[in-house]
């Protein structure tokens, strides 16, 4: 999965490379086309499907929030409202609109999601964006929660408090042809029967929103943005005095960090085919946070790992279990299911001690956190010092 | 809505603020000198309940003997359970045995968990943090009771029943609310004087100033450290033990609330101050009781999160922190 | 670079060597089904929370199954039609999404045709429709809100009652019986909890009652002291609580201890003996709890049941839902049985011998351990009777005085 962060990396530009780029690609493509088919064919494997979609949706959800933390080096706690946001925003909105939309609802609720999530990004940017990182933490877990009550309590009257969206009886309308394909793409396999499930369908899509935010990304890193960003997170000061408007920087971060989150969010809400409050907790900000930063800080690849790690693990020993395809006694489930949850904070902790640039830190902040070679660990030293005497000067002599 | 019901609900209010402020101590006492968010306090809070409940089960509990065959116990609980001397000796061994097993483990937790990480990047020691708050939640799920356990002897009587303490008016304060307040006070007291006047303060002062120069002058950064990761988690557990006596039970995911709101009070009364994290502890308590008294029981927390978004917008560093420019 | 590569080529390698392995898998158990002996496997799903959220109902219910499961496997109609049942626990922790994943597995699993689940309604919301399209059944003993049946899901079916039958019978009983005139009702702000204490106090207020106020908590809360104040304050005669067994005991404990002396009542989620136990005895007795169907010592099925319970798990007391996921579990097995004979036990896996039993199970009718299990055209129990439980002087749950 995934790989487009080469763009940024220098490349050798020889012609033999490029070919094994191209073939490189064409090869991960096809592996993403075969690997969800397989399993959907396998008797007892379905579920990987849906598995491969939600770990799509928080990849997503990680790519958004990697802008915010790992290229503006805010931290932010509360991403999860983003999510909700669009999540409800699509929800509600295209109920209002199913009628007209149809099949195409899904689609058009891109829209009014992505919206709402960096509308709220905006408005809660602009008063708490000029607080330090610690603050600006816990200020964005305040407001997660704020959020979440709020959904939870029914505000407005909008909301349907805990019991979700929609209303029973109520349904979201699917995008088109999901309906048709598990109705009609159905053919027997020497693993069993393939069906054109509505998950496979919807993992199509999740991948497809995952390139293209890819690729808006990759630009994003290497245009006049993502380099102020870069200035800002490694030194807010200096990158102001070198004209960076920080207060924009930081706005345009968080606003497009949101964005994508409520993308995500709508997405999860046409997936479950129903949101509730539970769905948006404090947890799940941590558990995106925490891919990010096992996957490596301000690498899409990374991201992309910890995202599999995270969100599809834990999940797929399990299921193997339930499905039936391991041969496990009740008990031995139930302890998988129990334990999963103690290694992964075991294993939080180890990683972060052996390897806290991320099992694929980004080429960049590689060489911030463990240079290559000594020369330029000297050069990085000589240049702090340079700054601190400076500073020093300039603080005796006004 | 009359007087006396504004006092109870303010007392309600003050005596939450007794156990957020115990708990905030630890998050600022931390923040201080590490500038990390240890995560994990609000586990040492729910550890400190579970450890103060076996202490109370194994002294006091007629029933624990039958269950653990310990007959050597008798004479012990015959002790504790006698009269007002054991009664006391009883408090001392359950808030002491629970404040220094959860102190050590906090020293191991900071020893292996984030001493390593000391120079790494920002945000790994709050990740690992995060990691180590979700392990204990689980080894406590896994390995003690995924059920909600009453904070009772097992025939169901508490260890420290509900009496009135004294009335104003027609509120009656109970002795629970008085001990949970007064011992807050004298322990943030003993904290400050510790801090400010002994030498080993004076130490754990100049490292939260600037620990690299500290370590110059000869302060042993490490202990100095581990210090403050005993005392921290000690006192939270101090809270813990109070809370499942006040409210009447611990549950392996009871620390995240309190945890979050402890932490909030630290920051809205200034982190790394002291006198700061015990004035926001009260200060969030009364106003988060009086927030579900007169305006919504649901919108507490929510009142509670705008109080902190407000004094952050329009005093960042908090009621009683000093602004201190951000270092470069 | 080079090397950069070569790992990430290799990455990409050991994924799809994983895929193929897995698949590999699959294909292998699959033969090991279909040949050797004639038993026909079947599999039934337990739906519940059980590392996270109500646990302790959780746990009851994965007892209740699998003791209906136990007891079905020794009869000799299962016997002489050659199926073997097994049970699989899937952990929902109460979590829509989580119970997403959960049912994706199930169905996954070829010889899986129906699950007894899940306790959370918020679950069964995302649940349901994936079970439909695979076509397993689903019983439910637990899910109370109104509108789950009114989704349009043939395959699905509950043995408990709904809210609007079980608030308005609890509040007719506060107000008629115990006469209880001013209320105040509070819930956990859960989809269980504001269904009832909605048609709790509808009810009540319809009665001639006055609702004095009407607050929420959240599930996980153990601080009501405020909310006991607010309480003390509103005069009210009674408390009804929507919500758990562990916040309702805090909430009783907490009430009587701040000097409010007025009983606690609240639905089938309180009617646990750990409610007493978390509450104190002494706290708890008076309150009241209203649960589907009679007593189970008054019927004759429920007393075999207390017996069988009582030998399967010694040391073990039967929770909230541990008879409801027994009768929930026979409704499956018997729908199995009866598919079993009408295409034949080999088939029952197939997706006609699912659809068979899904309408087998639409005709259901025998006597339960809680009363007679039947289902009305929505996949409602037509079993309406309710009966209030109080905690007696000896701080257990008996028929509270009519």
């Amino acid at each position: 999965m995934g790989g487009t962060k080469t763009a940024s990396t220098p490349t050798n530009g020889s012609k033999g490379s490029t070919r094994s780029k191209t073939l490189l690609y064409v090869g991960l493509a096809l592996l993403m086309i075969i690997v969800p088919v397989t399993f959907q064919a396998a008797t007892g494997l379905g579920f990987l499907v849906r598995i491969l979609v939600v770990v799509g949706i928080w990849v997503l959800l990680a790519l958004g929030l990697n802008i915010v933390v790992g290229y503006a080096g805010l931290l932010d706690l509360g991403y999860i409202a983003f999510y909700a946001m669009g999540a409800y925003a699509g929800v509600l909105i295209g109920q209002s609109f199913s009628s007209v939309l149809g099949g195409a609802t899904y689609w058009v609720m891109l829209v009014p999601a992505a919206i709402a999530g960096a509308v709220t990004g905006l408005a809660l940017g602009f008063p708490v964006l000029r607080l330090r990182g610690d603050y600006l933490a816990i200020v964005t877990l305040g407001f997660g929660e704020i959020v979440r009550i709020c959904l939870n309590n029914n505000i407005f009257g909008l909301t349907n408090g805990a019991t979700g969206l929609p209303k029973g009886g109520d349904q979201l309308v699917p995008p088109f042809g999901a309906i048709w394909l598990q109705d009609h793409v159905r053919f027997d396999t020497p693993i069993g029967q393939f069906v054109f499930s509505q998950n496979l369908f919807w993992y199509f899509i999740v991948v497809l929103l995952c390139i293209i935010a890819i690729i808006v990304i990759t630009r994003l890193d290497d245009s006049r943005l993502g380099r102020a960003w870069v200035a800002m997170r490694e030194n807010e000061v200096a990158a102001a005095a070198c004209g960076v408007n920080i207060m924009t920087q930081k706005l345009w971060a968080f606003s497009l960090g949101a964005l994508s989150g409520g993308v995500a969010g709508v997405t999860f809400a046409y997936v479950q085919q129903f949101i509730s409050p539970e769905s948006f907790t404090f947890m799940e900000s941590v558990f995106v946070v925490c891919i990010i930063v096992l996957g490596g800080m301000g690498s899409i690849r990374g991201v992309i790992v910890g995202a599999l790690l995270i969100r599809g693990i834990p999940d797929l020993i399990q299921g193997l279990a339930v499905a039936g395809v391991l041969k496990l006694p009740g008990s031995a489930i139930s302890m998988i299911s129990g334990y999963r949850f103690l290694v992964f904070g075991l294993l939080m902790v180890i990683m972060m001690a052996v390897r806290p640039q991320g099992i694929i830190p980004s080429s960049r902040r590689a060489r911030e956190l463990r240079p290559d070679d000594e020369r330029q660990l000297e050069e990085e030293d000589q240049t702090m010092w340079d700054v601190e005497h400076r500073e020093q000067v300039s603080v005796h002599n006004p | 809505m009359s007087l006396s019901y504004l006092l109870e609900q303010t007392l309600n209010g003050v005596t939450l603020g007794g156990l957020y402020a115990l708990l905030a101590l630890g998050y600022t006492l931390v923040y201080g000198i590490l500038l990390m968010i240890n995560f994990a306090h609000s586990e040492l809070f729910m550890l400190g309940g579970y450890v103060g409940l076996g202490v109370l089960k194994l002294l006091s509990d007629p029933a624990t003997v039958k269950a653990t065959g310990l007959g050597f116990l008798e004479p012990i609980q015959a002790f504790f359970m006698s009269g007002t001397v054991g009664f006391v000796a009883l408090l001392v061994a359950t808030f002491g045995i629970s404040a220094i097993v959860v102190g050590i483990l906090g020293m191991v937790i900071e020893r292996f968990a984030y001493r390593p990480l000391r120079h790494a990047p920002r945000l790994a020691p709050l990740i690992s943090a995060i990691g180590v708050s979700i392990f204990l939640q689980n080894a406590v799920l896994l390995w003690i009771d995924s059920k909600q356990l009453p904070y009772t002897r097992a025939d169901g009587s508490a260890f420290v029943t509900a009496q009135t303490a004294f009335t104003i008016g027609t509120v009656h304060v109970s002795t629970m609310q008085v001990f949970i307040v007064v011992t807050s006070l004298v322990l943030l007291a003993l904290l400050d004087t510790f801090v400010s006047k002994t030498r080993i303060g004076r130490a754990m002062r100049a490292t939260s100033q600037d620990g690299e120069a500290a370590g110059l002058m000869g302060v042993n950064i490490n202990s100095v450290i581990a210090l403050a990761f005993f005392i921290g988690p000690a006192l939270g557990a101090v809270a813990g033990v109070f809370n499942g006596m006040y409210y009447g039970s611990v549950k392996f995911n009871m620390g995240f609330v309190p945890g979050i709101k402890s932490f909030t009070a630290a920051v809205i009364g200034g982190i790394g101050n002291l006198r700061g994290a015990m004035l926001g502890g009260f200060l969030l308590g009364i106003i988060e009781s009086l927030a579900s008294g007169f305006v919504s029981n649901a919108y507490r927390d929510v009142i509670a999160f705008v109080v902190l978004i407000l004094v952050l917008i329009f005093r960042p560093g908090g009621l009683l922190g000093e602004a201190v420019a951000e270092k470069v | 670079m080079t090397s950069k590569r070569r790992r990430f080529v290799a990455m990409v390698a050991v994924v799809a060597s994983l895929a193929l392995v897995a698949t590999g898998c699959a294909s292998k158990t699959d033969t090991s089904d279909t040949g050797g002996a004639k038993t026909t496997e079947v599999v039934i799903g337990i739906g519940a929370p059980l590392t996270d959220g109500a646990v302790a109902l959780g746990q009851g219910m994965v007892r209740g199954a699998n003791l209906a499961v136990q007891q079905a496997n020794e009869t000799q109609e299962l016997k002489d039609l050659g199926i073997k049942l097994s049970t699989v626990e899937g952990d929902d922790k109460g979590d829509p999404t989580t119970g997403g994943n959960v049912a994706t597995q199930f169905v996954s699993n070829p010889n899986l045709v129906g699950v007894m689940g899940h306790l959370n309604s918020g679950v069964t919301r995302v649940a349901v429709k994936i079970y439909n399209q695979a076509n397993v059944l689903q019983v439910s003993p637990a899910n109370t809100a109104v509108d789950l049946t009114n989704m349009g899901m043939a395959n699905y079916f509950r043995v408990c009652t709904v809210d609007s039958v079980q608030g308005p019978a609890a509040a007719d009983y506060a107000y008629k019986v115990a006469g209880k005139k001013v209320a105040f009702v509070v819930d956990d702000a859960t989809v269980y909890g504001t269904g009832l204490a909605d048609e709790w106090a509808k009810q009540f207020a319809a009665d001639g009652g006055k609702v004095a106020g009407r607050e929420k908590t959240t599930d996980k809360d153990t601080d009501f002291k405020a909310l006991v104040t607010l309480i003390k304050s509103s005069g009210a005669e009674i408390v009804y609580y929507g919500g758990i067994y562990n916040s309702a005991a805090l909430l009783s404990k907490q009430m009587k201890e701040g000097g409010v002396k007025v009983p606690l009542m609240g639905g089938d989620g309180i009617f646990d003996p750990e409610y007493v136990k978390l509450a104190g005895a002494a706290n708890a007795i008076g309150d009241y709890a209203t649960s589907v169907g009679l007593p189970l010592a008054e019927l004759p099925k429920g007393q075999e049941f207390q017996a069988a319970f009582k030998a399967a798990y010694p040391n073990e007391a039967i929770a909230a839902y541990d008879a409801y996921s027994y009768d929930a579990a026979n409704v499956i097995i018997k729908a199995i049985i009866v598919a079993a004979k009408e295409v034949g036990a080999d088939k029952v896996t197939t997706t006609e011998g699912r659809k068979a039993i899904i309408a087998a199970a639409a005709k259901t009718d025998f006597e339960g351990v809680t009363g007679k299990v039947s289902f009305d055209a929505k996949g409602d129990t037509t079993n309406k009777a309710i009966t209030v439980y109080m905690v007696g002087p000896d701080g257990t749950w008996a028929p509270a005085p009519k």
